[in-house]
């Protein structure tokens, strides 16, 4: 163990570079001989391509290189590979990637793609799930079958991506029981833009014939090995290099634009730039999807929850993506929270002709926590509970099953209830608010999840008594590689954690990594670091005891000094240790590797998932107070109270401020952030100016308490904590505002005129028709039946 | 045609199209690339600078326009070695995220600092009504200015 404790409250070293202009995100990189890219994208939702000619386009003046499908044999995905890098033959969106052109300006390219022959027959569009799922539909994607299968189990059919199911215990047997109240509740949410200040940016070169890629990215092993799938090379012949991240949210957790400007590299044998316009970025964003939920419980009239089923659409776009994974998430996330009698839950992926979506923040938590809250309020309204009451009662706690049988430990969600009770009774009481505005107040629980998966570390003791940090992590603007991670290897090695120096992420230097998301970062790559460190300290500890002539047992590492225990200014500093290490053994250096430890769930329950239980849980309790203006529906946000797990904080500062920013976040979401589709299938919102995210004048401070002690497998019991402050604002929002309108909400976001529809009862109940009566309608296939698609 | 330009106190010349946007010119002509072309639309901010003394989105300024001004980018505001009193109250109040938006941050708030004394909590929220920050929630930013009016 360490002797130092690895909580501190250091501060960030990259603030004083990002304050003076002086950082270089990858959107500031100029090389020398560096031409500039732009991608031609299609202005069609649906079409079959009749003509490609590229011809005129490389007579362009400046032109050095144009690609297109030919250039890019392969396909990637999740689960299934059904994404080219440029459309082939068919159009599935608008803004589907035709050709690319390098060119010496980038009024040059751009003049370029305008000099590219397109001749397209429009085909008819899916801009909605409804209509992706008609009977009748065509398919987005006709050739299904043929998708390379990258994971076997989910169940596929036509225009489903994905399903996923989870069956556990007699549903059936739960709703006809005759001492139940039967509660059925129908949500709509739209899409969101992460708007990372950042647009994706890549420049690409091709040297000593393998590819270098420097790019704007949370996940530089997915670049690596994406771009060499859709290439046709080995992944071997790629090296990602990662600059400081200017904003990532989960936009930067797939594959963007890279094999654009590294096949644009290899042909011109010149270093590509390709930077996304705003309006690309707007318009192709990989947004958080939208999605429509239908949830049912059978619940006693003292409040336990006999069964619940639900059926969760999530519109991927043209493309599976993340949603293919994410389908699995619904498990936790809707089924989280309380204890279960039975359950059954259905999670599909669905394709449509709109531009791919992706992973945001709390993916697919956010609005399955926003329905599972307002149902729950519901429920607690039908059988007349106090809805604080009723979820007191219910939340999980030691040894509970969750939705797919895993067993929880630990009691967690109810101390954090009280804590919050605690907080919230300290704050000023309900009030009657003077300026006839209505009050409403809601406390609300989410459950959220890390992702783990593989990490890998390397710590180099340096002669002058640092050490290195060599990862695949990247800094997005979180501050876990400047804070949490040195923090864990200074405590270890007992040095000051500024002289923990951490390399960018370069997979030719660093080993396999999932990427920086989930909340993975600190848990993953902080528990490979922390092995890491400890192979240094075993290490520099036994070249220490022959110095000083002690047993290894003996001496501790502390303030820059190996000393006999007890014994302050004894021994040797570190750095004369690591000197004479090098010159008698070689350099001194450690590796660490980690990877989830595989939690397991019910056998049979679940089908068509990545992961069947979870192995850190992390929940969440958040608490809103709102006024809802009744002559024009504006709501503001009066009081914000967030109780977060945090397992162990190891910087609290750093974690305050991604609650603080992450509520902010989903305040936007709650309130105004929705980006829709027209009928020509195109993204309205192309800016700014018609998107808008919060303001400073809009946000109020948020008052947050960590909640620290939670079970947790993640190095010196942390869990991560800046994805999960996002995940129940839209919920606790939507509570708030149902309690002071009396209103039913099933939508968010809760714009001023959505707000006055309900307020004026000209909002017709959410009808989802397309979601069939019976649960069981709505599935490619069985529960527990061999695949057969 | 060249423009000459001045730019935090240094006399720079341009051969840019006249209806260049000027924050192009500072990245690619000069190398400035402090101030951040996010939006493109004069909302965000990221790309602030102090033109005559007043702060301007780079974004919208056509660079024929900004010839006989005095621009002062994020990188002229630290004095010397040492950060201005907005960037250490950022840096003491441990406001940076991803640090995009903050040269813009920067450029507003030293110009309130400079202007104004006696600023709110409120004040200082209007006065980033044009400065849009995805990461931070804005609270922290807010902390800083109010701690480096405090201290001025």
């Amino acid at each position: 163990m360490a002797d130092v404790s690895a909580t501190m409250d250091l501060r960030r070293r990259d603030a004083s570079d990002k304050l003076r202009g002086r950082t270089r995100y990858t959107i500031d990189r100029y090389l020398p001989g560096m031409l500039h890219a732009a991608v031609l994208r299609a202005s069609v939702p649906a079409g079959r391509i009749v003509r490609l000619d590229t011809a005129r386009a490389t007579r362009m003046p400046g032109v050095h290189a144009v690609v297109t499908a030919a250039d890019a044999p392969g396909k990637i995905g999740i689960g299934i590979a059904d994404h080219p890098l440029f459309a082939r033959d068919v159009i599935r969106y608008d803004g589907e990637p035709l050709a690319a052109v390098a060119a010496g300006t980038l009024a040059q390219a751009q003049a370029a793609l305008a000099a590219i022959e397109v001749e397209i027959a429009p085909l008819p569009a899916l801009l909605t799930m409804a209509e992706a799922l008609a009977p009748e539909a065509p398919l987005v994607h006709p050739d299904w079958r043929e998708h390379e299968i990258l994971l076997e189990g989910g169940a596929r059919a036509g225009n489903v991506a994905w399903e996923a199911t989870v069956v556990r215990g007699d549903v059936d047997g739960a709703f006809a029981r005759t001492d139940v109240e039967i509660v059925e509740s129908t949500f709509r949410v739209g899409r969101q833009n992460h708007v990372a200040f950042e647009p994706r940016a890549v420049v690409a070169d091709y040297e000593d014939g393998r590819f270098h890629i420097e790019t704007s990215t949370q996940v530089p092993w997915t670049v690596r090995n994406a771009t060499a799938r859709l290439l046709g090379i080995a992944p071997s012949q790629v090296r990602v290099t990662v600059p400081p991240v200017g904003g990532g949210f989960g936009l930067k957790f797939d594959l963007a634009i890279e094999p654009f400007a590294a096949l644009l590299a290899r042909a011109s044998g010149r270093p590509v730039r390709l930077v996304n316009s705003r309006e690309e970025e707007m318009l192709t964003c990989l947004f958080r999807e939208n999605a429509e939920i239908r949830i049912r419980s059978a619940v006693t009239r003292e409040g336990e929850i006999v069964g619940r089923e639900a059926v969760v659409l999530m519109d991927c776009g043209a493309y599976g993506g993340e949603q293919i994974f994410l389908t699995t998430m619904t498990a936790h996330t809707l089924g989280g929270n309380y204890r279960l009698g039975s359950v059954r839950l259905v999670s599909r992926a669905v394709y449509t002709n709109t531009a791919p979506n992706g992973a945001f923040r709390c993916c697919n938590g956010v609005y399955n926590t926003f329905a599972l809250e307002r149902h729950t309020d519901e429920i607690a309204e039908r059988i007349g509970m106090d809805p604080l009451a009723f979820r007191r009662r219910n939340v999980l706690g030691d040894g509970d099953l969750g939705a797919t049988g895993q067993v929880f430990e630990g009691d967690v969600l109810g101390p954090m209830l009280h804590r919050m009770d605690t907080l919230r009774d300290a704050a000023a009481p309900p009030r009657a608010l003077a300026d006839g505005r209505l009050y409403g107040r809601a406390t609300t629980v989410g459950t959220w999840f890390v992702f783990v998966g593989p990490s890998a570390a390397t710590v180099n003791m340096n002669a002058d008594g640092t050490a290195t940090l060599v990862t695949s992590g990247v800094e997005i603007g979180s501050g876990s590689m400047m804070q949490s991670l040195p923090q864990i290897v200074a405590s270890t090695l007992g040095i000051p954690p500024e002289t923990v120096i951490v390399r960018a992420a370069d997979t030719d230097a660093a080993g396999y990594d999932v990427g920086v998301g989930g909340g993975r970062t600190t848990v993953s790559l902080g528990a490979a670091s922390l092995s890491a460190a400890q192979e240094v300290r075993t290490k520099l500890l036994k070249v220490a005891s022959d110095l000083i002539e002690a047993a290894p047992d003996d001496l501790v590492m502390r303030e820059g000094r190996i000393e006999i225990a007890g014994a302050p200014g004894s021994g040797r500093t570190i750095a004369e240790v690591a000197a004479r290490a090098q010159a008698q053994i070689g350099p001194i250096s450690g590796t660490g590797a980690f990877t989830g430890a595989g939690v397991q769930a019910m056998p049979g329950c679940v089908a068509g998932h990545f992961i069947g239980a979870i192995d850190i849980p992390i929940f969440a309790v958040h608490d809103c107070e709102v006024a809802v203006d009744p002559e024009t529906g504006h709501v503001e946000v009066l009081a914000y109270r967030v109780v977060q797990d945090v397992g162990r904080a190891l910087n609290p500062r750093a974690i305050q401020g991604q609650i603080q920013g992450g509520v902010v976040q989903g305040l936007g979401y709650a309130l105004h952030e929705e980006v829709t589709i027209g009928a020509n299938g195109r993204v309205c919102q192309n800016g700014f100016e018609t998107y808008r995210v919060p303001l400073a004048q809009d946000v109020v401070p948020v008052e947050i308490s960590l909640y620290e002690g939670a079970p947790s497998i993640g190095p010196l019991g942390t869990k991560g904590a800046g994805e999960v402050p996002i995940l129940n604002v839209g919920a606790a929002v939507a509570c708030a505002v149902a309690n002071a309108t009396g209103k039913r909400v099933q939508e968010l976001p809760l714009t001023p005129p959505r707000v006055l529809e309900l307020l004026l009862d000209r909002k017709q109940d959410i009808a989802l028709p397309h979601i069939a009566a019976a649960w069981a309608d709505n599935l490619v296939r069985p529960h527990n039946q061999p695949d057969r698609s | 045609m060249v423009f000459t330009l001045s730019v935090n106190g240094d006399r720079l010349a341009s051969t840019a199209d006249p209806v260049t946007p000027l924050v192009d010119v500072l990245r690619e002509e000069f190398h400035l690339t402090g101030a951040k072309p996010v939006c493109r639309e004069g909302f965000c901010g990221a790309c602030m600078v102090l033109v005559d003394g007043k702060p301007a989105p780079s974004c919208l300024m056509p660079v024929a326009l900004a010839a006989d001004c005095e621009i002062r980018t994020v990188e002229g505001l630290a004095g010397g070695g040492t950060l201005n009193p907005i960037q250490q109250a950022l840096e003491t109040c441990d406001a940076v995220q991803c640090g995009m938006c903050f040269p813009g941050m920067v450029v507003t708030l030293t110009h309130l600092l400079t202007t104004t004394s006696g600023a709110t909590r409120d004040d200082i929220r209007a006065a980033l009504t044009g400065n849009i920050c995805r990461c931070t929630g804005y609270e922290r930013i807010i902390d800083a200015a109010v701690l480096a009016l405090a201290a001025t």
